[in-house]
């Protein structure tokens, strides 16, 4: 346990040793110590049943470590079709450095990489610049911008709320919209709004760390990637229900 | 410590509670608590020093098997009598695997014997014994605590009672109660899941039918207008204690509801409780139903009498009161957290094994919005500006002052001076979430909770010193400082900055008389404490009364006075423990 914390020490940037602040010998201990923590979190781990009778395996997590200022953050979202033979195809994964900027927001800044988890495939890495933490009226959000390596810059807006009724079940509104400032085409996605994919979901706490809950979303795709879509004979929208369970240790 | 109660009336305790229930309860409680109290005339402490041995040992507490930290045996600790005058000796044993610590608090004595590890001393190493050692030179009631890393949550703790020099208590029989606050959690488990989950123990959060509710009540505009108040800042009106009694087991000398602490008295006689709140989180409002309590002393110090029938007893206050119950039938013991969230009771009874009728859980306050409308608590709490979105929460400023039913003295009383405390824009930076951006003096008011009910609640308004305090000077100079707080990322400092970022003490100069002025820009009560040097509460009391720790209630400011007497590096830091840990915690230099 020594080593990963003396390795993130170092990744912190900006911690600074304990400055001592009283008057004391060199050998007595600091009255109150730094303290650093962490957390795993699976914001969504559920299994969707699409309007087309797929039924797919999906993540959203992240785990962080650190400070109270000064955090390490991995992320991932991600998603598995069942008996479709084709591999994991990865949303994102990425790894951010995080520095507390406002009572409430992160400015997060990392590199990720997404595409199919296939061995072989060819995966887009990109840079990563996260605004995180909660907005005003108690939204909680992750806004991010990419820059991949042809210089394709895309956008996502993710915020959740919620609904509290009762002291252990929620009612949870979500909504993520995505678009591209460059046209991507080798990666699927034209530049201007891309798509949009709302959710409500309830969830029950069973203790503060598990609370399953059932959902439902609605996705669709927007603009010239909507054009496409319809161009090649696809459906831009998609229904489905969800089941799953949030849970962090 | 104490002399053995005369062999009459220890006879009586054991039948009436058997032998087997007796080990339980001595396995259970301290012994000290003997339901006799002790009556005026006993001889205290006469040894010349008190060994007070600490480990970790398994315990009954409340029916479940703990793991608290012992001293001599008992959690809490024994009840250490000392006499003022005496030279005091306390021989400390650590048997843990950990170092540990004894901070005297409130107790006036040289900086080496203050017992902070990292302040006044290294602290006392697994195996070691550290021989305090100290001229008593006050009496009243205080307690003892360790101060190493969050020991107090398992139980490290004790009362402490210094009998005058003449031996007088003002009473016919005295009975110590010592609050405190059990969780069967690992301490470090309870702060990480304060810092990794917010609100990870309040389940008395609002819900979508309380805003029904108020709707319902008091139409929607108004509804709108106080949810979104509260949502534009991110703050929750129902976040009135970080640990709750969902995890807590509340308990009165070690002893939980069902256990019922039993206190005796005969009709007639002047009792004197000595109350000390050694809960690790936890603000309790004290009552007993039926009885009128005529407070004389606040956190040891002698204050003119003030008759009331409840008061709020901050973390690691103490207040002495008497009551004179006439009639031959129990009394309940209230002891209830602020939160609603829980209670502690025992029972002042003239045989054991009597019961009261135990009070019902009031209803859940509201922060703010207790008093429906735009309260006066919430005048002038602006979020961060460091932010830039204006909440705009500047609506009419109000007179504060006495409201509601909690007036506790029949005098007027007179208010706080005024202080025009202006913030520097920018705020504190993202460790403070919030300011206040009119801070008032909020002494005349009982606290959250406690604004509506029917019948007298102390306020810091009525405490008046018993007599002048030698030190008469003006102050020669302020110093301020801001107690602010991010609860999301559970971050509590003074001026925005931990304990662990500051760049030096705050300095005293040896032999001046400062005021220290401190602004709550926080959305919580605190329970602020300074080691080794009075402070004077100026409430527009004279003479002032003068405390050990002092509860700031949100969006309030308090002006003390000090007497910088103490040369050395003293501890001043929020007695919730888990806000101390997270660095509100400075140290002031006396030099």
């Amino acid at each position: 346990m020594r080593k990963p914390e003396i390795v993130v020490s170092l990744v912190l940037a900006g911690v600074c040793g304990p400055v001592w602040a009283g008057h004391a010998e060199d050998d007595w201990p600091e009255p109150v110590k730094s303290y650093r923590t962490g957390q795993i979190l699976f914001d969504r781990l559920e299994v969707t049943r699409t309007d087309n009778d797929e039924d797919v395996l999906v993540w959203d997590m992240l785990a962080w470590y650190g400070s109270d200022r000064n955090r390490l953050y991995f992320k991932s979202e991600g998603e598995n079709q069942k008996d479709d033979g084709e591999p994991t195809e990865l949303e994102s994964a990425e790894v951010l450095a995080s520095r507390l900027i406002a009572p409430f927001w992160e400015l997060q800044g990392g590199v990720g990489t997404r595409g199919s988890l296939a061995s072989g495939a060819e995966r887009e890495n990109y840079l990563v610049f996260s605004l995180f933490g909660v907005a005003p009226y108690r939204f909680e959000m992750d806004n991010s911008v990419t820059v991949n390596e042809d210089g394709d810059i895309a956008a996502t807006i993710e915020a959740e709320y919620d609904l509290r009724l009762s002291q252990v079940s929620y009612l949870q509104p979500r909504m993520e919209i995505s678009a591209a400032m460059t046209d991507a085409q080798d990666y699927n996605r034209p530049s201007g709004l891309n798509d949009i994919r709302v959710g409500l979901r309830y969830r029950y706490e069973l203790s503060r760390e598990f609370a399953p809950y059932i959902g439902a979303y609605w996705s669709r795709s927007l603009g010239d990637k909507a054009d496409q879509i319809r161009a090649g004979g696809g459906d831009d929208s998609e229904t489905g229900l969800v089941i799953g369970a949030r849970l962090w240790f | 410590m104490e002399k053995p109660v005369e062999a009459g009336r220890r006879r009586f305790i054991k039948s009436a509670i058997g032998a087997a229930s007796a080990l339980a309860m001595a396995k259970m409680a301290p012994t000290w608590a003997s339901p006799l109290g002790r009556s005026y005339g006993d001889v205290v402490n006469a040894d010349p020093a008190v060994d007070l041995h600490i480990r970790r040992e398994d315990m009954d507490i409340g029916g479940k098997i703990g793991r608290p930290i012992t001293i001599n045996g008992s959690m809490p600790g024994p009840l250490i009598r000392l006499k003022e005058g005496q030279r005091a000796r306390l021989n400390v044993t650590n048997s843990l695997a950990d170092d540990t610590s004894i901070h005297w608090h409130g107790i006036i004595l040289p900086e080496n014997m203050d017992g902070v590890p990292g302040v006044s001393f290294p602290g006392i190493k697994p195996g070691e014994t550290f021989q305090y050692e100290y001229d008593v030179k006050q009496n009243g009631t205080y307690w003892y605590h360790s101060h190493s890393g969050l020991q107090e949550q398992l139980g490290h703790l004790g009362p402490l009672v210094i009998d005058p020099a003449d031996g007088d208590i003002g009473a016919d029989r005295e009975h110590v109660i010592i609050l405190s606050d059990w969780t069967f959690e690992d301490p470090d488990e309870v702060f990480r899941n304060l810092t990794v989950a917010e609100g990870y123990y309040n389940y008395q959060q609002r819900t979508l039918g309380d805003t029904f509710a108020d709707i319902r009540r008091q139409g929607l505009a108004k509804t709108w207008e106080q949810r979104s108040m509260w949502n534009k800042m991110r703050m929750s009106s129902r976040d009135l204690l970080d640990v709750t009694g969902s995890t807590y087991t509340y308990l009165m000398n070690g002893r939980d509801n069902a256990t019922n602490w039993t206190a005796l008295y005969k009709p007639g006689e002047k009792v004197r409780l000595r109350i000390i709140n050694g809960s690790a989180m936890s603000f309790f409002d004290f009552r007993i139903p039926g009885l009128e309590m005529t407070v004389v002393s606040a956190d040891g110090q002698p204050i003119k009498p003030v008759t009331v029938d409840e008061f709020r007893i901050g973390v690691a206050e103490t207040y002495d009161v008497i009551v004179t119950p006439k009639s031959d039938r129990p009394y309940t013991l209230f002891a209830e957290s602020m939160d609603r969230s829980g209670y502690v009771r025992g029972t002042l009874a003239t045989e054991v094994g009597q019961e009261a009728q135990v009070p019902d859980l009031r209803p859940v306050p509201e922060r703010g919005m207790a008093a429906m409308g735009m309260s006066h608590e919430m005048d002038g709490m602006d979020m961060s500006s460091s932010e830039g979105d204006e909440s705009g929460m500047g609506g009419q400023h109000e007179m504060h002052g006495d409201h509601g039913g909690g007036m506790a003295a029949s005098q007027q009383r007179p208010s706080a001076p005024d202080l025009g405390i202006e913030h520097a824009p920018g705020g504190h930076g993202p460790a403070a979430a919030m300011i206040a951006r009119n801070p008032v003096s909020r002494l005349n008011e009982p606290g959250v909770g406690l604004e509506d009910v029917d019948h007298r609640v102390l306020v810091y308004g009525d405490l008046i010193g018993a007599h002048p305090w030698p030190d008469e000077r003006e102050p020669e100079r302020d110093i301020e400082l801001h107690l602010t707080g991010n609860m999301e990322k559970y971050m509590w400092s003074f001026d925005g900055v931990k304990f662990t970022e500051v760049d030096g003490p705050v300095e005293f100069k040896h032999g001046e008389r400062l005021r220290l002025i401190m602004v709550n820009d926080t959305m919580m009560d605190h329970p602020i404490h300074l080691h080794g040097m009075w402070m004077e509460l100026e409430n527009g009391q004279s003479p002032r009364p003068r405390k050990h720790t002092i509860s700031l209630k949100p969006s309030e400011v308090v002006s003390l006075q000090i007497s910088a007497d103490a040369p050395g590096s003293w501890a001043f830091h929020c007695h919730l423990l888990y806000h101390m840990k997270a660095g509100m915690f400075r140290v002031v230099n006396v030099s």
